[in-house]
């Protein structure tokens, strides 16, 4: 019985230790569709601690105070209810009631990070192929794309302008991958014969990691690529160096 | 049988309206279709046990009164000892699998064997 | 042989005289034979199964392929899954309900013995093929995750035998859970003895049930998705191919429609066994017994709506239909949880090892469930789906829920099965070292799904604040194989020390403990009356029992 409550010490000290950041890790978002993701986040982390903390705390209380005391008769037995139909009624309401809520906070912010905005300032087609990307900026008559991937070899860069909307239009060359930035809080698949389109809108410059997260075959590991978000200015000079020959990485 | 009805029929509705739900909301076919066999199949059985289930007088198990005593004389059913059918069934697949990686030499085998232990198998149930 | 209430013990004719030693295991229609045999074969495949992420958390512990490249990793987490999924939690929770369903409804056998044999040597078939298509083909075994998803598992990305055999494997497995299905469903409709109504019946056997009718309803759908990928990868067909004018989305549907309601079939009997296991432990009766039931009815039906929550990133289907349908499958499970926390209230609680296993359960399948409301909300899931936070968020449920369920059963009617107990003291070591074992291994993958680590990566890059978890998960590893090891060890001593066990050690309620352990033949010699859901209490305790009747249902 101790060695229940040595696992559940260990348990809470790795919950304290991994919370020491961000809000237990989960990256704050740096894009305008992220951060709202990272709100809804924090109400569902923190009113997940609060059903942990009252369930915890009830199995804990009977544990400690109904448990059977050494030496005291074998065949003594609790008392024994059986039923307590209002308050059963009630902690069946009460989830009911929760279980709304957060379902019409996700459904809103379903709404606002998934929209897609009537004119997006720039559109990046996303093609994932095995194993590497191929990315292009239509309008610009750009093209990065992967060297074949493979451990040790880094993924393609491309840039995005901070502040403003960029389109994404993702489909598959070959089987289904994902394209997935963990600082953006989104992924989408990749899906063969089907276009899927989603808005990007970055807030933070930085150099934010990518990886594709539908299992792809042997080389799905090092399908990773880099996005760099950099002022509009700084995008535009890049787009003016890498067109009009086609930009190889 | 009047309990085993009960719920065949209630999981028939359910599987039905469940279904309905699901298209008027999604529209997509895949889970209608899914779902609304879900309904069918207890349905149809159901209609079966209608026709050819015993008559509906209430079972000792569905007496809320009954007493061991009650259930005097019922017969509880036969209960074959035991049998080798099923252990030569599935040897004979695993061999027709393993054809696949081994060597198509396999194969007769294998459909030998299937073939035997389901005879064997149709001649005890018979007996 | 034909058996009535008189001849429940028939003398044996010359003809029926059965066998000794192994030739009567493998010719067994006896459904507690039955049982044991599945239980057995699970376990063992537990190990292999474990065995096989053991190498995968030795790989991961740090950066740089040190032991196993992509080819044979992939193999593996797909073996993996295959394995634990289909061929030891499922068929645990199977040999449970062979084993358990007779005894506590009061019947002598299943109503179908050779059915449930078959069904026994299909499973055994379907672990053979799954084997065969992991190791023994030219290229490696089958390397495309344990769904199987088109386009990657299709003829030009996946060819090679090891997908077929997995498909057929998997076939005569589906095959094995439509026959023990059904043997279940009709045994306890028309099986029960006298008095035992559906609302007396423990809720072990009404978990047995609507898991018995989730696999019916399931298995099919999945069926026909795996012909049709045989198909596309045999005969030319263009069902998944988007080429040919097919589409791979329609095999996740398919797939999943199995998918989801297959993890209820892995948690359900084993919600069932806590059940059994913590009024007894407490020395109470089950509180809320109605709300148990209906709460076990509405998770079955909601299970069969929620598939495509697995599909949320894929953009092509209804999102909130399926998040809505995902929140409200929590509120019956959040009421099984109050009402086990009820029966503990105001009870007496005695530590053993089957409780231990049962706290330790509801422990860890809180986590798995307030973590699986996360994965319902779309957004959420956006970021949380196909990364370590959802690898976590399953073990959570099946290992820390499922498999600590599997102990809590083994510690618990092992001697009703045997006749001797097994040790309470290693049990508590076995216990100990799984429990901090698990959430050593398991916790971190919380972490490092968060920090953006994707699954089914075989490595990853230093740099991104993955080593550190990784490297701690993969060390929880090693207290986990000192647990089960410990457990083998408690095997093998218990047999030899033979400590009897009686009848009823624990104080037990429902009819199993009403019986010698082990039982006789055909289960019972005399039958006690059954006013109650737990019949075998009242009838040792009349002081207690209920004069007016308790739960009148049809």
């Amino acid at each position: 019985m101790r060695r229940a409550w040595t696992g559940r010490l260990a348990a809470v000290a790795f919950v304290a230790a991994s919370s020491c950041s961000s809000s237990f890790g989960m990256p704050r978002g740096s894009t305008e569709q992220g951060k709202d993701i990272f709100d809804l986040w924090q109400i569902f982390f923190w009113a997940g601690i609060g059903v942990a903390a009252i369930v915890y705390g009830l199995i804990g209380w009977s544990l400690l105070r109904y448990r059977r005391r050494r030496n005291e008769d074998e065949t003594l037995l609790g008392r024994q209810f059986h039923a307590n139909v209002p308050l059963e009624i009630i902690y069946t309401a009460i989830p009911v009631v929760i279980v709304i809520v957060l379902f019409v906070l996700s459904y809103r912010t379903e709404r606002t990070a998934s929209s897609l905005s009537a004119s997006p300032d720039v559109t990046l087609r996303a093609e994932a192929f095995s194993w590497g990307w191929r990315f292009g900026f239509p309008d610009q008559g750009v093209e990065v794309v992967s060297q074949p991937s493979a451990e040790g070899v880094p993924g393609p860069e491309i840039l995005l302008p901070l502040g403003e909307t960029t389109r994404i239009e993702l489909t598959s060359n070959d089987v289904i991958h994902a394209f997935w930035v963990p600082d953006f809080l989104y992924k989408r698949d990749a899906l063969p014969g089907r276009i899927n389109r989603f808005d990007v809108t970055p807030t933070d410059l930085g150099t934010f990691h990518g990886v594709c997260s539908e299992f792809c075959g042997l080389h799905h590991a090092y399908m990773t690529f880099t996005v760099r978000v950099v002022s509009p200015a700084a995008f535009d000079a890049w787009i003016a160096s890498e067109a009009p020959a086609g930009g190889l990485a | 049988m009047r309990v085993a009805l009960r719920y065949l029929w209630s999981f028939a509705a359910f599987g039905l309206a469940f279904g309905t739900l699901y298209y008027l909301f999604t529209e997509e076919w895949v889970g209608s279709v899914a779902l609304w066999f879900l309904g069918v199949a207890p349905a149809i059985v159901a209609l079966w046990w209608r026709r050819h289930g015993p008559s509906a007088a209430v079972r000792t198990s569905d007496d809320a009164e009954a007493s061991p005593a009650s259930s005097e004389g019922e017969s509880l059913g036969s209960f074959p000892a035991g049998t080798a059918w099923p252990l030569f069934l599935v040897l004979g697949v695993i061999v027709t699998g393993a054809s696949l990686v081994y060597g198509l030499l396999l194969l007769p085998v294998g459909a030998t064997l299937i073939t035997w232990a389901i005879v064997g198998l149709a001649r005890e149930s018979r007996g | 042989m034909s058996l009535t209430t008189e001849r429940r013990h028939p003398v044996p004719s010359p003809a029926d005289r059965p066998h000794g030693g192994p030739v009567a295991w493998l010719t067994t229609t006896d459904h507690k034979k039955i049982g044991l045999l599945y239980c057995v074969t699970a376990f063992t495949f537990f190990l292999i199964g474990g065995a096989l992420a053991g190498a995968m958390r030795a790989e991961l512990a740090g950066t740089g392929n040190q032991l196993v490249g992509p080819q044979a990793y992939n193999t593996l987490f797909t073996v993996h899954g295959i394995i634990m999924i289909f061929l030891f939690v499922a068929p645990f929770g199977v040999g449970l309900a062979n084993y358990l369903v007779p005894l506590q409804i009061g019947a002598p056998d299943m109503a179908f013995p050779r059915l449930n044999a078959m069904s026994y040597w299909f499973f055994v078939g379907g672990g053979v093929l799954v084997l065969l298509s992991s190791f023994a083909t030219d290229a490696g075994g089958v390397a495309t995750g344990w769904y199987l998803y088109p386009p990657l598992s299709g003829p030009r990305y996946s060819p090679g035998v090891g997908p077929d055999l997995l498909i057929l494997g998997l076939a005569l497995i589906a095959i094995s859970t439509l026959m023990s299905g059904v043997n279940v469903i009709t045994t306890t409709f028309l099986m029960r003895a006298p008095g035992m109504t559906m609302w007396r019946l423990p809720l072990f056997t009404w978990n047995a049930v609507v898991t018995a009718l989730l696999g019916l309803v399931a298995f099919p759908p999945a069926m026909a998705a795996f012909v049709l990928l045989l198909f596309d990868r045999r005969l030319g067909g263009q069902a998944f191919d988007p080429l040919g004018g097919g589409d791979p989305i329609v095999y996740q549907h398919l797939f999943w429609f199995l998918g989801h309601p297959e993890v209820y079939i892995l948690i359900l009997p084993f919600f069932g066994v806590i059940t059994e296991i913590i009024p007894v432990c407490s020395r109470k009766r089950l509180f809320g017994y109605t709300g148990f039931v209906l709460a076990t009815l509405a998770i079955g039906a909601l299970s069969t709506g929620v598939w495509a929550h697995h599909m949320f990133t894929t953009g092509v289907v209804d999102n909130p239909f399926f998040s809505a349908m995902s929140f409200a499958i929590a509120v019956p499970t959040g009421v099984k949880f109050f009402n086990w926390i009820g029966t503990m209230w105001g009870g007496r609680l005695s530590f053993r090892v089957s409780m231990l296993f049962s706290i330790g359960f509801l422990l860890n399948f809180l986590i798995g469930g307030v973590t699986g409301v996360m994965l319902a909300s779309p957004p959420l899931d956006f970021q949380l789906s196909d990364s370590y936070f959802l690898v976590s968020h399953f073990h959570y449920t099946i290992m820390g829920g499922s498999v600590f369920g599997i102990f809590a059963a083994i510690y618990f009617w092992w001697p009703k099965a045997f006749g001797y107990r097994l040790s309470e003291r290693l049990g508590r070591g076995v216990f100990a070292f799984l429990f901090i074992g698990f959430n050593l291994t398991f916790w971190p993958q919380f972490v490092v799904g968060l920090r953006g680590m994707p699954r089914r990566i075989v490595d990853y890059a230093p740099g991104l604040g993955w080593e550190t978890p990784n490297l701690v998960s993969s060390l929880g590893v090693v207290v986990l194989s000192l647990g089960v090891l410990v457990f083998l060890v408690d095997v093998v001593t218990a047999r030899r020390r033979r400590t009897p066990a009686g009848d009823d050690p624990w104080g037990g309620h429902s009819l199993e403990w009403a019986t010698t352990s082990p039982p006789p033949e055909h289960n019972f010699t005399a039958l006690p009356r059954i006013r109650s859901e737990r019949p075998a209490f009242d009838m040792r305790h009349p002081e207690v029992s209920p004069s007016s009747p308790p739960m009148e249902r049809s």
